[in-house]
Formats: structure tokens, sequence, C-alpha cells
């Protein structure tokens, strides 16, 4: 005969050892197979069983019933819960214990009645397993073959029992709903082509669905985390992405970003994130979840369509700025063209041998002149500008400075460039023509801004500033902070012909400097002490008597 | 096979007076006969009267242009054949002169060869076709 307190030590050890099945997250028809052994030790003749609620809410399942004949077993499985279904689809329909102590007269146990007569059972107490938020999980009930009540241990062991079997139910049914979720999001993310993730960072770890896996090219056994994902962002954009991430992180906020990827073997990927964090009820981060979505396809459609809105605004700039310059360069091709077919025709008339002496005179001489026609139109240029018979007018470069911004802004953007102002609100106006004035700032920007193309795109800046100098003159600046200019003469941009740009003819800042002499102004360019070119054109303040006027 | 001087002669347009002047020295070089007009409207009076079987235009004129004198050639029978030269690169010029149908089509300067050859071909074509 054992004593109290070891039968009293060992219950407790039993239930410590069932809430670990519990933990370890054991199959649940063995932790209740376990309640249920251990319940029916603690007393002599005492058979148990417990069966659970199913999902639809109206039928019992077997649970464990490990002394209850299995043809009984078999009978109850499945059955309705019911105000008149025995002890426990009773019990479970009115949420309350029921204490049958007959059941051959009970009747609550009419349809159930035979049955019991021949499995030799008499008395059965059921009492409803609740969940914590009181929801009906299952029953735990007690048969006795001898008809009586329970007495105060059978009710204290079956207070212990329907709260074990609670815990391990209730357990069983959230992680069944987690899983069904994440089934359901695996599903829904995989038919969107998303990759879905989680970051735990307290672990250290990470899972992601196998379409993220596939999109950021990890293997699909690869133990992930959080480093190792962002490992994944491109080297230009990581620190930003981990700037984002860390604020979310620390603000329990979310977090969204665009940026590339970069796979093994060198791949690049398009993607936008979104993510957020998800904190326990103590205020402490658990885990980041969150979705990644290439976008590759259409981040390729969309620079073809920024490559296609930058022709269109190198279209407007030639219209704009370009018209001088086409015009130029038919002036200049038609001497030349002239040129080179006298020569030919000479070279023609000396192969055939009958050239006649006045006709290769008159072939030179017409040489001679296009030749000087063509310098001529080189010497022209502040000419042209000249001609230019648009009227002046009185000008507050200040506003052409914000009218030529607002032109060449799609190309800003474009180039990913930033410019910036800092304008002199007191300067003086000039006497110009405007168009021109914004031909020489169009010029000067579009010069500036392929100066930063090479930059990455945190540092294209430029600066546009107006101020008045020394001698009342208003000055106006274009500042890059590119490589600069070369560093021996920096004046020789204005040259005919020079050109550090690929593209370039060499033309630009000639015609930007006849317009700002033809104004009566002077242009410079030197290189800024730090790094990068400022260029700067000073024109004379209108007439005072003007400048009222225009105010 | 019609008069042999006629479907010889090269028609000439330019503006450019030194340019009109150093093309005409250039076929003539090469012995064919020119016939020059620095007035596109002059040569328009010309080709109403007479045969034409080639012609060289600039296509960027005051005044008249290439286009309009193409659109005058193909009211003509036998069509002349026409070369267009210009000396504006921008690409609304070239698409100018393409849908005007050109044999040939020279941005100035030209290569004086490429350019004869062109109009001995123009020539060959309109004395077959004639």
């Amino acid at each position: 005969m054992k004593s109290p307190a070891k039968t009293e030590e060992s219950f407790y050890a039993g239930q410590t050892r069932i809430l670990e099945m519990v933990a370890s997250d054991a199959p649940l028809p063995e932790i209740l197979k376990s309640s249920v052994l251990l319940m029916e030790k603690q007393a002599e003749g005492l058979v148990c069983s417990i069966l659970v609620l199913s999902a639809d809410g109206i039928h019992v399942q077997h649970g464990a019933a490990p002394s209850l004949p299995e043809a009984y077993v078999k009978a109850v499985n499945g059955a309705p819960i019911g105000p008149r279904n025995g002890s426990c689809g009773t019990a479970m329909f009115l949420r309350k214990p029921i204490v049958v102590t007959d059941v051959l007269t009970d009747p609550l146990w009419t349809d159930y009645r035979d049955l019991a007569k021949i499995c030799g059972l008499r008395a059965c107490w059921s009492t409803p397993i609740l969940s914590a938020q009181n929801e009906v999980l299952g029953s735990f009930a007690m048969y006795r073959q001898e008809r009586r009540g329970p007495n105060a241990e059978e009710l204290s062991l079956t207070q212990v029992a329907t709260h074990i079997t609670g815990i391990a139910i209730g357990r069983q049914r959230i992680q069944q709903t987690l899983h069904e979720r994440e089934a359901r999001i695996n599903l829904a993310a995989e038919s969107a082509d998303l990759a879905f993730w989680v970051i735990y960072p307290s672990r250290n770890a990470a899972w992601m669905n196998d379409k993220g896996r596939a999109i950021y090219g990890f293997d699909a056994n690869l133990p992930l985390n959080g480093n190792l994902i962002l490992s994944r962002v491109h080297p230009d954009e990581r620190a930003a992405v981990r700037e984002n991430f860390d604020r979310a992180c620390a603000s329990h906020g979310t977090f969204e970003s665009e940026h590339r990827l970069v796979l093994p073997y060198g791949k690049t990927r398009w993607v936008i994130v979104r993510g957020r964090c998800l904190v326990d009820e103590h205020g402490n981060l658990v885990e980041l979840i969150g979705v990644t979505i290439d976008v590759s396809a259409q981040k390729q459609s969309e620079l073809q369509l920024k490559n296609q809105r930058e022709q269109l605004a190198h279209l407007n700039r030639v219209a704009l700025m370009g018209e001088m310059t086409a015009s130029i360069a038919h002036e200049l091709n038609q001497p030349l063209t002239a040129i080179a077919n006298n020569a030919a025709a000479a070279r023609r008339f000396l192969e055939r041998g009958n050239i006649d002496p006045v006709l290769l005179q008159q072939l030179l001489q017409d040489m001679i002149a296009d030749s000087q026609r063509a310098g001529e139109v080189i010497r022209g240029i502040r000419a042209m500008v000249r001609k230019d018979k648009s009227p002046r007018s009185i000008l507050n470069l200040n506003a052409i400075i914000a009218d030529t911004l607002r032109l060449v802004g799609s190309d800003v953007v474009l180039r990913e460039s930033v410019i910036t102002t800092e304008m002199d609100h007191s300067l003086p106006q000039v006497e110009a023509v405007p168009v021109q004035i914004q031909q020489v700032l169009i010029n000067l920007i579009m010069n500036a801004l392929d100066a930063v193309e090479k930059l990455p795109p945190s540092e294209r800046r430029i600066v546009v500033r107006t101020r008045t100098d020394e001698d009342g003159l208003a000055e106006v600046s274009v500042r890059d902070f590119g490589y600069g200019l070369p560093k021996n003469r920096p004046e020789k941009v204005f040259d005919h012909f020079f050109s550090t740009k690929q593209a370039g003819m060499g033309m630009g800042l000639t015609i930007v400097r006849s317009i700002i002499e033809t104004h009566g102004g002077t242009i410079s360019a030197e290189n800024a002490p730090d790094r990068g070119a400022r260029f700067f054109f000073r024109l004379p303040a209108a007439r005072k008597d003007q400048q009222s006027q225009a105010a | 096979m019609s008069n042999a001087v006629e479907s010889n002669e090269v028609c000439l347009v330019d503006d450019d007076r030194s340019v009109l002047r150093s093309m005409e020295y250039l076929l003539a070089s090469d012995g064919l006969k020119v016939r020059a007009f620095n007035k596109p409207e002059e040569f328009l009076v010309h080709a109403a009267t007479h045969p034409v079987s080639v012609v060289v235009t600039d296509i960027w004129m005051e005044g008249v242009t290439g286009l309009e004198i193409l659109a005058r050639m193909c009211a003509l029978s036998p069509r002349p054949r026409v070369i267009v030269i210009t000396a504006r690169e921008d690409l609304a010029a070239r698409a100018t002169a393409m849908a005007i149908g050109p044999v040939a089509f020279f941005m100035k300067p030209f290569n004086d060869e490429k350019f004869l050859t062109a109009v001995r071909d123009a020539l060959g074509q309109a004395r077959d076709q004639g």
C-alpha cells in the first residue's frame, strides 16, 4: 500500500510530465491518453474518457478512453451533442457539469442505456473542458460500475483533468489555426508571386516561403537570418535599406522600400518590400513579417518609358537650344561643301589633262573665298546673336532662373539630380533678351547636369546662385560638384570646338559667351576650391529710370 | 532613244551661289552637261517647258522647298530622278528628304566619287526608261 504522500508526489510528477508533453507539442491523442491514465491511477475502479468537440461544434470526437470497451468508444465517436445526449453530449451542450448517478434510469441516457448496460457502466459524471476564452473544447468524464455521485477527491481530480486537457486541446487548436492561416497566406503569396517572410530578431533567425527563396536566391535548406537577407540588397542601397529596417524595428512600425537585389552570379532584380513589426503584450518585438514583390519586369518597362521620356526631353532641348547650333552647322557646311566640290573638280580636270588655267584660277579663287566665308561663320556667331531681332526687356534674373528651372525640371528629375538656388532678392534688374538669357542658363545647367552624371545620385548637386557683385553688376553662377574643368586652362572651355564631352560639338559655350558679351556682360569659368566647376556671368544693371519703369 | 544631249543634262538647284557653282564645276569635270538654277522658281519654270531627266536639289531653301520641287516633279512625265543634298543635320530634315523619295540622298559636304556615281546612275536609269 502506497503512502498518501507518495501518491500525491507521483500525481504532481504525472501532471508535470503531461504539461511537458504539451509544451513540446507531443501529439494530442497521446497527451489525452496520458491524462486519462494518470487520473485513473488516482482512484480504485475509476474509468475516465475524454471527448473532443469537433470543428463543426455540434459533434463529438473520440479523444482518449484507454479503459473503455472499444465498441463503446466507437458508438460514441461522432455522436451529436444536445440537451439529452448522455452525460458528455449534454455537458458540452449545456456548458456545465452533468452528474448521472444511474445511467440505467436517467432520461439523458435513453439513447445509450443498452450500450452502457452491456459495458457494465452505471454512473457517469461529465464536465465540459473550456478554453481560456471559455469556449467548449470537449468533455472529461468519469465512469463507475456502481450507482453513485462523485466524492470530493473525484471532483478535485476532475478539476485538474479539465484544466490540463483544456491547455492541451486549446494549444493544439491555436496551432492548427496558425497552420491553416500560414497555409492560406502561403497559398495567397504563391499565387500572387509574392515572397512571404518572417524575421525573428531575438533568435537571429528568419523564415521565407519557396517563392521568397527563389527571389532572393537562397537554397531551400539554407538557414536564414535578417543579415543574410539584407546581404542580397544591392551595395549602393544596402545602407539605406538597413536604416529603414532598423527604424521600423525601433519604432515597432512598418517599412516599405523599393530597391535592387544582387543574386549570386550577379543577376539583379528590382523588388518592392513591405513589412511590419509584431509586438507581444509586453511591448517586445517578436517578429517582423513582410512580403517582397519582384517588380523587375515592371521596372524594365518603366526604364524604357524613362528612356523615351529622356529622348523626348532631349528633342525638346534640341528644339530650344539646338536651333542656333543647327543653323551654325548649316552655315558652315555650305562653304565646306563648295570647297570640297571645287577641289574635287580641279583634281578631275587635272586628271583629264585638259585643264584651262583660267578655270583652275577660278576654282582656287572660289576655294579661298569659301574658306574665308567659313571663318566668317565662326566669327559671325556674335553677329548672329545680334541679328536676333527679339526685343530686349527689363528682366529680373531671379524670375528667369525660376522659369528656366521649370523648363529643365524633367531633365533634372530624370537624371536624378538636385538643383538648389540661392537667390539675392535685391539683385538689380538687367536689360536683356529673355530667350537668349534662358538659352545661356539652359546651356550652363545642361553642362552641369552632364558634369555630375557619373556621380552617385546623392552627390548630383547643382547650385544656381545670384548676387550683386562689388561693382553693382548682377551675377549668376551655376556650380556643379563634378570633376571640374581642365586644370591648366579653365577658360579654354569657351573656345570654338573645344569639348570635353564625347557627343559635344564644342559650340554651346561659344554661343553662351557671344550672348553674354552682346549684352555687355562677361562670363568666366573656374574650378571651385573643393570640387566641381563654377560658371558665372555678370550683366550690367539696367539704367535706374528703366528699372523703376519696370517696377 | 530620246535626244542624247537632253538625257545627259543634269539640273542643279541650290540657293547658295558658291555651292551651286562648285557643283557645276564638279559635274563638268566629269564631262556632264549641267543647267544650274540659283532660284528654285526658275527651275520650276524650266521644268514645265523642258524635259528633265535628273535634278539635284537642296531641300532647305528660301521660298520653294525641295519637297515642293519633288511634288511638281511627280506631276511630270516622264518623272525626273531626284537627288537630294542638304547641309541640315537634324533628323526632321532627313525625314522630310526621305519622304519625297529621292533616288539618292547626300549630306553636305559629300564624297565627290559617290555623288558623281549617283548622278550617272540616275542618268542611266532615265535613259533606260526613256
